[in-house]
């Protein structure tokens, strides 16, 4: 049995884990079953999210043998490497709150009988990107006014800090400075080209677009070259609620100003007249909130994480008497949620919910009790993983992409951010050959600091969480000519916030 | 200017003749292996056969479907700069190692390149003969120019950075003596970094003039605005080579039209340019294929402002950056659509068949007085 315990920070100091009641139960409870102890392997995290889609204990089943190749060529599988069969995690933050030898006896008794233990599943199993918890994430988005207006407290509030670091002023001017810096010679030599294009794509309510313009007008009034007259500030949102409250916050600004309503995976749908045009391209906090996929490199096989979302069997029926429906029928409520929105639900389904009000607390109820099943499956190959499609006439991106992150053979589970990386391809098509990329976002800059921390999926509010991967996003911008740096949020201190900057190489 | 030294080029191939402008698509498992190279993982000459079957795999693909000129897709170079300072006399890299084969050397010139060196000092001649022995067909051979190649050295020591760039062009210019001895017959010089110094035009084509010099083949001078990574390294347009550029001692200016637009065609013609036009009609920075009608609009377009005769039909730049089944439809969608308005012209000139005559057996400046126009392919 391989025990692989990841905050092993935590084992110091002075509130140390103790070990022996957040780990020692689960091994008894091993040792007392019939698994093949030689095929395990124990996982430990701590996860610091609040509100998140893990149970304190989990059993991930890892799959032995990946599709056959095309042409029905069996998979090579290296010699010699592990197999493993079985992952059990335990999230020691929550493990004092149960009794976890009992509880881990019970789950490998499920297992053993092969039932799902009462859940009530809301999907099968998939890649994670895939999963319903995405369209949670999208209702909310284009909800959000029910959302905030039945919590009491706006997006903002929920964030770390109680508000975003978009509306900086400092790192605003920074910015505009660098972009005069850029600009001056070219206009110096009548390159500089006549529309002066600022994308911004997730505008929050506005903050960040305000507190450029304004800082923008300020400086370009000193300056004196006339930059402001030739600016062009395009806010792009996925949500039209939000893009309505962002026009309200740019009012003095909007002869400068055209809104977007767009998917941030694939900015140029929308924007494909401003290829090669950007100079900026401004996004802060998206690409944690969009769908990601999670790999795996285990005992010298690399692993897609599949995952299948399932509301517990005592949450289901609680949300079940909530909506004045079953169990067996509870899942089928939840999608046409998700696919009506609350307000369409309550008129659709007035014996479960009787008002928009009543809906959007089923939504946030369900929202609250979804959690997520994982298993491992091989990877047949990384060429057969497209971790993009095709899109907008640019080639998918390939799973090859992953090979210089995993062909160390070194065991670490990491994300993928698919949608993060779709944005950020599609973004760097944008931009002018002296423009640049700013994204602040949790990034995480080393993949070895997937071994020792948990890196997501979280839930914030209504909407998804995880970590982005920044060696990933490094190795792609650079195959597409781009130097990508990542550096601690210069304008505050003690937070997690990355600024990720991507300009053209040589 | 040598007219008639095209002409002997252009009788081998029909009206509008199609060709590449260099570089082929570099496939990822080709790129995994070269840069295998720079780890030590893969010997030299494991290395260099890796090439030739590539070169040998470009070609087969142009002549299926149906280029006129092909080229070896420069597949031997890991990017437009490095192969050439690599081997030019004078020049050091000091590290040479790389962590992807595409990435760029950092080259310098510790002391002022000698002017004395080797025959065929950079071995393009070799490159060359390889590639004529594995097709029947006319083969056009590329190489970056002075300026170019001048913007990737490190140079404390030239005072004048124009000298460091007359003297790559004399280098080249032996270079060019080289290929043209052992039957070039079309060279192009690649100018990608030339858009981004306008300022300099007069010394690129003061360098290109030394390259070419004393060598009698058809010239092409192929300027655009990047394509590293697909994308363009700057911006602007083409008013800026002129005149400088008519000045150039070459046949052909090849430049990217699909991707930016015709604007610029005019203003070429506006200028006074009376030579043969490398026509742009394939975006070598996207994926979507062009369908042949986009591309025979394209050419019908440019014709009302260039004569036939003095048009060759080439994708923008090169397609090192798409892959291969893309370059391949792309390649067919030129060929088609150009087939398409050469049968518009047969009416008025009746196009000679591909390889007709072996014009490298003949003395085209004694043969070939007439203009561009009046010699064309079965006029």
């Amino acid at each position: 049995m391989l025990v692989d315990f990841r905050p092993h920070s935590r084992l110091r100091g002075t509130t140390p884990i103790d070990i022996t009641t957040a780990l020692v139960p689960v091994v008894e409870a091993l040792s007392e079953d019939s698994t093949d102890l030689s095929k395990v392997r124990l996982v430990c995290d701590w996860v610091q999210y609040k509100e998140n889609f893990r149970d304190v204990v989990a059993l991930r089943p890892i799959l032995a043998r990946p599709e056959r190749l095309p042409g029905n060529d069996p998979v090579v599988v290296p010699a010699g490497v592990r197999d493993d069969d079985l992952e059990v995690a335990v999230d020691v933050r929550r493990s004092a709150e149960l009794p976890l030898k009992e509880h881990t006896a019970e789950l490998l008794r499920e297992r053993a009988a092969g039932g799902t233990g009462g859940r009530v599943l809301l999907e099968d199993w998939g890649a994670g990107s895939r999963s319903c918890i995405w369209s949670f994430n999208a209702r909310y988005w284009a909800d959000l006014a029910l959302w905030e207006k039945s919590t009491g407290r706006g997006y903002e509030q929920a964030l770390p800090g109680g508000e975003s670091d978009a509306r900086n002023h400092d790192a605003a001017r920074d910015l505009i400075r660098k972009l005069f810096a850029v600009w001056d010679p070219l206009a110096d030599t009548g390159a500089l080209p006549e529309e002066l294009y600022v994308v911004e794509l997730g505008v929050g309510n506005g903050s960040q677009a305000k507190v450029f313009l304004d800082e923008f007008r300020a400086l370009d009034t000193e300056h004196g070259r006339g930059y402001y007259r030739r600016l062009h500030y395009l806010m792009c949102d996925y949500s039209q609620h939000v893009l309505d409250l962002a026009r309200e916050t740019v009012a003095e600004h909007l002869a400068h100003v055209s809104s977007f309503t767009l998917d941030a995976t694939k900015p140029r749908t929308s924007l494909g007249f401003l290829r090669y045009k950007v100079f900026l391209v401004y996004i802060s906090n998206v690409y944690d909130n969009l769908p990601t996929d999670e790999v795996a490199q285990l005992g010298g096989r690399t692993y897609q994480v599949q995952t299948r979302a399932y509301l517990p069997p005592e949450e289901a029926a609680a949300l079940a008497d909530q909506a004045n429906t079953t169990t067996d029928d509870l899942a089928a409520l939840v999608h046409k949620l998700l696919r009506l929105g609350p307000a369409l639900l309550a008129e659709a389904a007035p014996t479960h919910v009787a008002d928009t009000d009543a809906a959007v607390a089923f939504w946030r109820a369900a929202w609250s009790a979804v959690r997520l099943d994982e298993r491992y499956v091989p990877l047949a190959g990384l060429d057969l993983y497209e971790l993009t499609p095709a899109s907008n006439g640019e080639p998918a991106v390939s799973g090859e992409m992953l090979r210089p992150l995993l062909e160390s053979g070194a065991d670490v589970r990491m994300h993928v951010n698919n949608g993060a990386l779709a944005s950020f391809v599609d973004s760097l098509q944008l931009l002018h050959p002296f423009g640049t990329l700013i994204c602040h976002d949790l990034f995480v800059t080393d993949v070895a600091a997937y071994r020792a921390n948990f890196r997501g999926p979280g839930k914030y509010d209504g909407s998804v969480v995880n970590w982005v991967n920044g060696p990933l996003l490094a190795h792609v911008g650079r195959r597409h000519g781009f130097d990508v740096h990542y550096a601690p949020f210069a304008h505050r201190s003690g937070g997690n916030i990355i600024t990720m900057t991507a300009q053209v190489r040589d | 200017m040598s007219a008639p030294r095209n002409a002997a080029l252009m009788e081998r191939v029909p009206l509008l003749p199609t060709t590449v402008v260099g570089s082929y698509p570099v496939p990822e498992w080709m790129e995994r292996l070269k840069t295998d190279y720079y780890r030590n993982r893969m010997s030299h000459a494991q290395l260099t056969d890796l090439h030739e079957m590539a070169i040998k795999a470009a070609l087969r693909d142009q002549e299926l479907a149906g280029i006129d000129i092909v080229s070896d897709g420069e597949l031997r170079r890991d990017n437009d700069v490095d192969y050439f300072l690599a081997r030019m006399p004078g020049v050091e890299i000091p590290q040479t190692a790389k962590e992807f084969y595409f990435d760029y050397y950092e080259a310098r010139v510790p002391a002022p390149l000698p002017d004395r060196f080797d025959p065929s000092p950079l071995g393009l001649a070799d490159d060359f003969a390889f590639t004529s022995e594995q097709t029947s067909g006319p083969v056009k051979f590329s190489f970056t120019g002075p300026f170019s190649l001048s913007r990737r050295i490190h140079d404390s020591v030239y005072t004048d950075r124009r000298e460091l760039v007359l003297a790559i062009a004399r280098v080249l210019n032996a270079e060019a003596h080289a290929l043209a001895d052992r039957g070039a017959q079309l060279l192009q010089i690649d100018e990608p970094f030339l858009a981004g110094y306008p300022d300099a035009v007069g010394t690129a084509i003061e360098a290109v003039n030394i390259v070419t010099d004393g060598v009698d083949v058809t010239w092409g001078l192929h300027v655009c605005y990047g394509n590293r990574y697909a994308r363009p390294l700057w911006q602007g347009h083409y008013d800026f080579l002129f005149p400088a550029v008519l000045d150039a001692t070459v046949d052909q200016l090849v430049l990217e039209f699909a991707r930016k637009g015709y604007e610029d065609l005019p203003v070429i013609e506006k200028f006074g340019w009376d030579r043969t036009i490398g026509l742009g009609v394939v975006d070598v920075k996207s994926s979507q294929v062009e369908t042949p009608d986009l591309i025979a609009s394209r050419i019908r377009s440019a014709l009302e402002l260039v004569p036939a005769e003095r048009l060759v039909v080439n994708p923008d730049c090169g397609l090192r950056n798409v892959t291969g089944a893309v370059a391949r439809a792309k390649l067919e969608a030129m060929v088609a659509g150009t087939a398409a308005v050469r049968a518009e012209l047969t009416p008025r000139i009746a196009p000679a068949p591909v390889n007709a005559s072996d014009a490298s057996n003949e003395s085209p400046h004694e043969e070939h007085a007439e203009t561009p126009e009046s010699v064309a392919r079965g006029a």
